[in-house]
């Protein structure tokens, strides 16, 4: 086979497809189009969940690495060494404790049980954007005492009636009110709300924040432990190599980065989500190379005699089969490029007006890796189908052929 | 330069044997133009077959330019057929999708011989004597039958093979036309001292033969030269 051949089943494929059935051509680019599209469509949608919801994680919750006490054990204690030995590592942005304690939240006629978490609003500001999601009113300060403020869940709105609302609230706070909150010790106190901040996080949404200063009131001694401690990376360094950092030197027993605990947490789902992508994948592959199989099938069967022909006057049976095999990688290549567009289309269309939840906003979280890949397998599925039928026509005895 | 000794081709269909051809001697010289006619089923498609390299026979040999063929591995036989044979069959079998001037190229184009300006220049000169160089840049669908049969023709010819094959390449067309193709082959006989072997079972054929071999039920039963 050598560079002439190929050159003449290049140009016999081209040619064929440049002035044979023009619809047919186009009718399997499209659906070579559409299998692509399906295939990249559904595992980066869940990719673009997977990556909503770990951002969030990261941002209110556990931070990029999360250090939590040893088993057994309530608190980190030694707290103040605890955080100057962190924030001394290299890779780590900033550490900042958290404390919590269950209360009851009470505004007018409405009772509602929360949790109060302190902070330290310089630390957690360097680790958590929550500040950045103020509706009402203004983010804690270092001193304050006797501000709170609350998620937009707890402090509700006041046009919905109460046995309307799907999370209970205090029914329409506003920034300046006053709420008591009584906690589970007996601590009784009114705090002035200085802000409403709404995350789109439910479980931050459903929480209130006072200062460290406030909570060692609540607990009537000056707190040197945390229930846990979030850690922010600096830019270029993974969590993996923080969290290893801090374990090696003996921060605490119990440090996890948050795909350590994504994968306990939200495991299961990312197992589902693997197996709905798998399926995906496998149909796509299966049109794609049944549609390719049929295509070249019903061109070889209709020009059998032709095919008979042409090897008898000399065209190398390998040229036929390249022939048609060139036809496949071009309608593939043609089919894939499209399915290209559509997802990048998509992608953009979703990045811009993304499916909005409580829970998670998805958008089609997709890399340019992802499509060489997904090119690649659909590419080889197309191949493979067009080669078969491919080969087995270019084998055919010329006499039997050519009787047709 | 072709020779063949008690060449036989048995289909076996079942328990049912079909003796196709049944013990053929011949030789055929350079330049001459041979008839093989006979009743259908007399074995002519099947001669011209073997002779072409284009079937193995049951038993016997064929010489080729002194070549036992049987010892042609496939891809030999591809490449005896594309530097040394042309095939017209009653088929055009034109490929639908390209030019006649593409098509008559075709085989050219395969050769590692052939430079693209030569044969590209041999194709117009061959259009030319048949009559077709204003149909060049057609498509096959958008000519009559007798023309693409006489764009096969071309298709056959363009490498100047040593022996020229056709079975029947006027069963599809009028008398008219037949004449056209048969004046044709007469042509190239003459001129380039083409050797042709063809089929026919029309008598009025016959004239433009110089040799006539009749088979029936797949034996000489005449051979006039
Ligand atoms: N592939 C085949 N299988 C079975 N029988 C065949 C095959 N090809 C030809 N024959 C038989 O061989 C005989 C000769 O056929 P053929 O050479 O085509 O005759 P002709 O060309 O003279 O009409 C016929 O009886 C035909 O039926
Ligand atoms: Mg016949």
């Amino acid at each position: 086979m050598g560079k002439k051949e190929l050159k003449v089943a290049l140009f016999l494929a081209w040619r064929s497809l440049r002035r044979g059935s023009r619809s047919s051509a186009i009718l399997t680019i499209v659906i070579i189009g559409m299998c692509f599209t399906n295939m990249i469509f559904l595992p980066s949608l869940f990719a673009g969940i997977g990556q909503t919801i770990k951002t969030q994680i990261v941002d209110y919750e556990v931070g990029n690495v999360l250090v939590s006490p040893q088993s057994g054990d309530q608190y980190v204690t030694d707290l103040d060494a605890t955080l100057d030995l962190i924030n001394g590592m290299p890779g780590v942005e900033r550490a900042t404790p958290h404390y919590s304690k269950g209360a009851t939240l009470k505004y007018r006629q409405r009772i509602l049980g929360s949790s109060i978490r302190a902070i330290r609003p310089i630390d957690e500001k360097s680790v958590s954007p929550l500040y950045t999601k103020m509706i009402a009113g203004s983010y804690l300060g270092e001193g304050d005492t006797g501000e709170i403020i609350i998620g937009k869940t707890i402090a509700g709105d006041s046009s919905i009636r109460e046995e309307d609302e799907f999370y209970p609230s205090l029914g329409g706070v506003r920034v300046g009110d006053s709420i008591t909150v009584e906690y589970g010790n007996g601590y009784t106190k009114d705090y002035r709300v200085k802000g409403i901040f709404s995350t789109g996080w439910t479980s931050t949404d459903n929480a209130a924040f006072i200062t460290w200063s406030d909570m060692e009131l609540v607990e009537g001694e000056s707190l040197d432990k945390a229930e846990y401690i979030t850690v922010k990376t600096k830019p270029g360094y993974t969590e993996k190599s923080v969290k290893d950092v801090l374990m090696s030197y003996g921060v605490s027993p119990k440090v996890q980065t948050t795909d350590d605990l994504l994968s306990k947490a939200i495991g299961s789902v990312l197992q589902s989500f693997d197996i709905i992508n798998m399926v995906s994948l496998i149909v796509s592959i299966i049109i794609t190379t049944v549609v390719l199989f049929i295509v070249i099938t019903i061109k070889t069967i209709n020009s059998r005699k032709q095919i008979g022909i042409l090897r008898a006057i000399g065209v190398h049976k390998e040229v036929i089969m390249h022939n048609y095999g060139f036809q496949v990688i071009i309608l593939a290549v043609f089919g894939i490029t499209l399915g290209i567009v559509i997802a990048s289309l998509l992608a953009l269309y979703l990045s811009i007006y993304p499916i909005v939840t409580p829970e998670w906003s998805a958008y089609m979280h997709l890399t340019p890796i992802d499509l060489v890949w997904n090119s690649l397998i659909l590419f080889a599925a197309a191949v493979f189908a067009g080669y078969v039928p491919a080969y087995q026509v270019s084998r055919e005895e010329i006499q039997s052929a050519m009787r047709v | 330069m072709i020779r063949t000794t008690n060449l036989r081709k048995i289909y076996r269909m079942g328990n049912v044997e079909v003796k196709a051809l049944d013990g053929v001697d011949l030789t055929i010289g350079k330049g001459e133009f041979v008839g093989i006619m006979g009743p259908s089923g007399s074995g002519k498609s099947t001669l011209l077959h073997l002779l072409g390299l284009l079937d193995l026979q049951t038993t016997g040999d064929i010489w080729l330019d002194s070549i036992d063929v049987d010892r042609l591995t496939d891809y030999e036989k591809t490449m005896f057929r594309l530097y040394k044979l042309g095939y017209v069959f009653q088929d055009y079998a034109l490929v639908p999708e390209l030019t006649v001037a593409e098509n008559v190229c075709l085989p050219a184009m395969l050769r590692s011989d052939r430079k693209e300006e030569e044969y590209r220049a041999d194709t117009v000169k061959i259009l030319k004597q048949i009559g077709l160089s204003d149909r060049s840049s057609h498509l096959p669908r958008e000519l009559s039958g007798g023309e693409q049969q006489r764009v096969a023709i071309a298709r056959a010819i363009v490498n100047k093979p040593d022996i020229l094959f056709a079975d029947e390449p006027c069963a599809n067309l009028d008398t008219e036309n037949s004449s056209v193709v048969l004046d044709l082959f007469d042509e190239i006989n003459h001129e380039l001292k083409q050797t042709i072997i063809m089929v026919s079972h029309e008598d009025w054929h016959s004239k433009y033969f110089h040799r006539i071999i009749r088979l029936r039920d797949g034996k000489i039963v005449e051979d006039s030269g």
